[in-house]
């Protein structure tokens, strides 16, 4: 027992992701989404720089960090396929017929849509500095742009690390909900339309909910001023990465609850 | 190999498995029969952990079906051909299933070659024909060689080539003492491929028997007497008990009672006898009596 099966069964979702197409475009969809986002990001606020004057520096890797706003979305995609689709085409019976296990069955998948996902900050993170290196540090845009390295290769890692959880809040979601459509909704309200509607009450107790959503959490871990519900962010970066564990552990354990209790 | 205690299922107040214990041996073809929605197929999800019983016990090999470290390995099954990923190749798709139980890689491509799919290795679960999705199940199935076989339906959309590929595949799996437990519609299928049947309606169990004692016990298997003197015969016949019907002017038919009984009973009356044989009610005619009062989404009969 133990992780030499779940080994196994992590060696058998990664054969499946790999070998069906949906995984290699929500792949690209991440780096275009990252490369296009950073790059109109980090033009709009090289431009207010180069307006407001002044010698001031804009890293990369922060329009980068802000760009997971957006682009969080399709590894988010990636997750969901790996645990919806085998519910809308019946393979689910098969994988637990060979993993029957829900608990090592669910956790397989969640190893690997975290790995997958975290390779793909990294990687598309990556990809975005360097566009936004190449085409804003020019002439044109006042010469803001900087690519320290020390700094933006933590805050790859952290897209990378954002990227893993959400992931893995996804494949919980997902295992909780089954379908394509109830997975990507929840999934939605809970990073982006419930952090805004709450927000938008106005009301200080559920900003302060808000504030510690998924999505905020996560940019203040990765040390982002970028806030979607306005605002400062009220607490240090580790407490973001606290409060996004906490929904990944919450998302995790509803779907196990779930699949433990529910016929497959 | 499997071994059923008390087993049931409720969907809120719908009963679909009821109080079903059953022993499968292996060694042996054992035919699961029983009307659409008699709990076939809940059963055996029961049996592979998918769905939770109500109430009672399934186990393999003494224990439940989640406990096994490699079920793959002692239990391959088949209930859904088209629960695979349409997009995911048909080796890519066993040789995930292979890499989760410790399966070596190279098995993959023996039961592709052994269900004839080695030159459809790399087409999309979606582009198989039914009957391919079978063969890519039973693959599936086959996998981690193991001792128990569970097939649902596993001729469904095979051509006639592909239905005796099957009688023979389950046959000789039985032959090599494994438990082969299959459910099927196609009575005349079963008849040719089952040792042992057990019958089920409404959830309940029906009936448990070995294939030929479901046979003899049918009303329609029938003693078939030729003589000159029927007519005096069948008062006899009639006086022990035996239920009787003149089929000719020599002829006669008895049921109730077997070949031997009759034979015995000519003799004792001193008639003459120019033929003597069994005719055998099928296994669809047995069937049909045996589910006579449990067909849950039959078609009414018109009125005539």
């Amino acid at each position: 027992m133990g992780i030499g099966d779940l080994g196994r069964a992590a060696a058998a979702e990664w054969t499946k992701l790999w070998s069906v197409r949906s995984t290699w475009w929500c792949l690209a969809g991440t780096v275009v989404l990252m490369v296009l986002s950073a790059l109109t990001l980090g033009g709009a606020t090289a431009t207010e720089m180069l307006r407001d004057g002044g010698t001031a520096s804009l890293p990369a890797g922060e329009p980068v960090v802000s760009a997971t706003i957006f682009a969080q979305f399709a590894p988010v995609a990636a997750a969901m396929l790996m645990i919806t689709s085998e519910y809308s085409s019946g393979g689910v019976r098969t994988t637990l017929q060979a993993v029957p296990v829900r608990g090592r069955m669910l956790a397989a998948k969640a190893l690997v849509a975290a790995a997958v996902a975290f390779t793909a900050g990294v990687v598309s993170g990556g990809a975005a500095a360097a566009a936004v290196h190449v085409v804003l540090s020019g002439e044109p845009f006042g010469g803001h742009v900087t690519l320290p390295p020390v700094q933006t290769a933590l805050d790859l890692l952290g897209v990378g690390l954002f990227f893993a959880l959400v992931s893995v809040i996804t494949v919980g979601v997902g295992a909780a909900m089954r379908s394509a459509a109830g997975t990507l909704t929840a999934v939605f309200m809970l990073l982006m339309g419930l952090p805004l509607l709450l927000a938008a009450t106005g009301a200080p107790p559920a900003l302060e909910v808000a504030l510690r959503m998924p999505l905020p959490a996560g940019l203040a871990f990765m040390g982002s001023t970028d806030n979607p519900t306005g605002g400062p962010i009220p607490y240090p970066a580790g407490e973001g990465l606290a409060w996004l564990l906490a929904w990944t552990a919450a998302a995790v354990a509803a779907g196990h609850a779930v699949l433990r209790r529910r016929d497959a | 190999m499997i071994s059923l205690r008390g087993l049931s299922k409720r969907y809120g107040d719908r009963t679909a498995v009821e109080d079903l214990s059953l022993e499968l041996k292996p060694g042996a073809v054992t035919g699961f029969l029983g009307p659409n929605g008699a709990g076939k197929s809940t059963t055996m999800r029961m049996i592979l952990g998918l769905d939770r019983p109500t109430a009672g016990t399934a186990l393999v090999g003494g224990v439940p079906y989640h406990e096994i470290r490699h079920p793959l390995r002692t239990v391959g099954a088949l209930l859904d051909a088209r629960a695979v990923h349409p997009g995911r190749s048909c080796r890519a798709h066993l040789l995930a299933l292979a890499r989760s139980n410790g399966i070596a890689g190279s098995r993959v491509e023996e039961v592709l070659e052994a269900v004839g799919l080695a030159d459809a290795a790399h087409r999309r679960a979606g582009a198989l024909s039914l009957g391919m999705s079978q063969r890519l199940g039973i693959a599936g199935a086959l996998l981690g060689d193991p001792e128990v076989l569970m097939f649902d339906e596993p001729v469904n959309g095979l051509d006639p080539d592909g239905v005796r590929w099957v009688r023979r595949l389950m046959r000789s799996l039985a032959g090599e003492g494994r438990t082969v437990f299959v459910s099927s519609h196609l009575m005349s299928e079963m008849q040719l491929t089952a040792d042992h049947l057990v019958v089920i309606g409404r959830g309940r169990l029906i009936r448990d028997a070995p294939l030929a004692e479901v046979i003899a016990d049918s009303a329609l298997t029938a003693v078939v007497v030729r003589s000159p003197h029927a007519g005096d015969f069948s008062v006899r016949l009639a006086a022990a008990g035996i239920r009787v019907e003149r089929s000719g002017e020599n002829e006669l038919v008895a049921t109730g009672a077997g070949i031997e009984r009759i034979g015995d009973l000519a003799y004792e009356a001193g008639i003459r006898l120019h033929g003597l044989r069994t005719r055998e009610a099928s296994l669809e005619q047995a069937y049909e009596e045996l589910t006579a009062g449990s067909v849950e989404y039959g078609a009414r009969k018109a009125e005539a």
